[in-house]
């Protein structure tokens, strides 16, 4: 565009730093909180910068047993059920993009409604199934039923991959002599593993950052996950800011350093290939 | 070898979800169909009761409040987030310094877990030592600190720029996509034609990223419709039910009353919009193949 006038710069340049100061202002809140002292906080008037750096919040955190063993959790359910939904998704995945059989259309849009469906729906009937097999209040129930938000999304986004591999490269192995078998092994599953990569961080995000399912399943201290952990420092109406926002960047740290490396697949991902 | 059908083994590959899906969220779904039809309570046999939950709810003006609440929440946030996330496309099309770092940077408040931003926004708006009262104290824009998430007006105001901060970077990111398949020789072509800005915007930039921005405003329709945690942390439907919305009220009946049947019979009156909606995406992405 031609007209990159003075005012236009303007009108641009102020619209931008106005969203940034929006976006960035509650993560920057947090960040400062949390390196703030106990007293720092509750004054009256905020301060916009801590008077002295105090790692109390997170010297809390760290010794309290508590919380070390909700990251554990956290971690061990969001790896499991990550490897375990890219596993079978990416099958499932190559034969509804690669193949061709009966109901493969009506198959595909039922993986989009699973995808789409809210947890807010499907809460109470998972937690029933989870307790109907007696494995409710624990991580194994997580791990049972955190599937339902993984697999249909990987699924997807996978769908999507191996579409963009040509089939031609296929069938030229296949020419050659290479079993379907060796074809997947060999040729597709290395074609697609930056895809595969990046639905395995997403999943894992999509699980670290889970609540309303793991509110309604998980009552026992010991089980619980990073999410729990953190709402229930909160007791009553009193408010821990300080190990609060200090344990609120603990829990974004993960998930924003695995957004850096993926960004650009992000969206295309979220948008269930609408848009690309 | 193209025309032949692949059926066995396509789904021998694809059992393992195809398995998984009907056994933990068809079947239940079925099931949980069911029991809104009965008086289930937690660790109590069901009776079956046929409509009564349903007609008890109808009755209910709570839960008209709820469909009430969710329709206002829901409307208004989807509404600025389509506004603000088309600006937010609109500056980041443009050519800028750094551009990729302030998308990145855009893009943060819908990273990170919902849980944390909530927490985040409770500390903003709290009464005691909160920094939203000092700014606007600050600016002279409120006489008086202001309980925003204990006054009901306010409280629903409060909830909903929370869901518009962590929802307007999906939207604009979407849109940025439809805005970067416009070729510039359109724009010069209007420009030549002595198209103002306006014009510009009004019948070329829209009409290209319509179909785009439909989709993801109905996507994020459906998640706002549902969303639980930002409300339930934020107000738990309070105070006196001024944000109470159908997801935190199924919430409280199944898990605070314990009866699980009503709740259920909530989640499932809000399927048929629900189902519209993701009827309308399925078919919008499946026709693009």
């Amino acid at each position: 565009m031609e007209n990159n006038s003075l005012g236009k710069q303007i009108v641009v340049y102020t619209t931008l730093a106005f969203m940034l100061l929006c976006a960035l202002f509650p993560l920057y809140w947090m960040l400062n909180t949390s390196f703030k002292s106990t007293g720092e906080i509750y004054r009256l008037t905020p301060t916009f910068w801590p008077e002295a750096f105090s790692w109390d919040a997170y010297a809390k955190l760290l010794n309290e047993k508590g919380f070390m063993i909700n990251i554990r959790n956290s971690l061990v359910v969001s790896l499991t059920v990550s490897l375990f939904s890219i596993a079978v998704s990416m099958l499932a995945a190559y034969a509804i993009s690669k193949l061709k059989f009966r109901g493969r259309s009506l198959i595909s849009k039922g993986i989009l409604y699973a995808y789409l469906m809210p947890r807010a729906v499907l809460f109470i009937p998972l937690y029933m199934l989870v307790s109907a097999i007696g494995i409710s209040n624990s991580i194994y129930g997580l791990m049972l039923i955190y599937p339902t938000i993984t697999i249909p999304y990987a699924t997807w986004m996978l769908i999507s991959y191996f579409k963009s591999i040509p089939v031609e490269i296929e069938e030229a192995a296949m020419i050659d002599g290479c079993s379907r078998a060796r074809t997947l092994r060999s040729i597709i599953f290395p074609l697609a593993a930056p895809g595969l990569a990046a639905t395995f961080i997403f999943a894992f995000t999509l699980c670290w950052s889970e609540y309303l399912y793991a509110l309604v399943i998980v009552t026992k201290t010991a089980d619980k996950t990073i999410t729990l952990g953190l709402s229930e420092m909160i007791v009553g109406d009193v408010f821990a800011w300080g190990p609060l926002m200090g344990g609120s960047i603990i829990a974004s740290i993960p998930v924003i350093i695995m957004y850096l490396f993926t960004s650009k697949y992000m969206v295309s991902g979220m948008t269930v290939g609408g848009v690309k | 070898m193209k025309t032949k059908l692949d059926n066995k083994l396509a789904y021998l590959l694809m059992s393992p979800v195809l398995i998984y899906l009907l056994a933990v969220m068809v079947l239940p779904f079925g099931w949980a169909l069911y029991l809104s039809f009965t008086d289930k309570v937690v660790g109590m046999p069901a009776r079956f009761t046929g409509l009564t939950n349903y007609i008890e709810l109808m009755r209910d003006s709570i839960f008209w409040k709820a469909v009430w609440n969710t329709i206002v929440f829901t409307g208004v946030a989807v509404f600025f987030k389509t506004v603000f996330g088309m600006i937010m496309a609109l500056v980041l099309n443009e050519k800028i310094v750094c551009r990729n770092l302030f998308r990145v940077l855009l893009f943060l408040p819908w990273t990170i877990p919902t849980i944390v931003s909530v927490f985040t926004w409770q500390w903003i708006y709290s009464d005691v030592g909160g920094v939203l009262n000092h700014i606007l104290l600050q600016l002279k824009l409120i006489g008086q600190p202001m309980g925003w998430l204990a006054q009901p007006d306010l409280a629903m105001i409060s909830v909903i720029l929370v869901n518009v901060w962590r929802g307007i970077p999906f939207m604009g990111i979407a849109i940025l996509a439809g805005l970067q398949t416009i070729s510039r020789d359109m724009y010069e072509a209007a420009m030549l034609d002595g198209a103002g800005a306006i014009k510009r915007f009004w019948f070329i930039t829209l009409p290209s990223v319509k179909e785009v921005a439909i989709l993801a405003g109905v996507m994020t329709t459906i998640w706002t419709l549902n969303d639980f945690e930002i409300i339930w942390l934020l107000t738990r439907g309070g105070p006196s039910n001024a944000t109470q919305v159908l997801s935190t009220l199924s919430y409280t009946i199944g898990f605070l009353n314990m009866s699980l049947g009503k709740a259920i019979a909530i989640a499932i009156l809000t399927m048929p919009p629900l189902i519209m909606l993701i009827n309308y995406v399925t078919k919008r992405s499946l026709s693009r193949e």
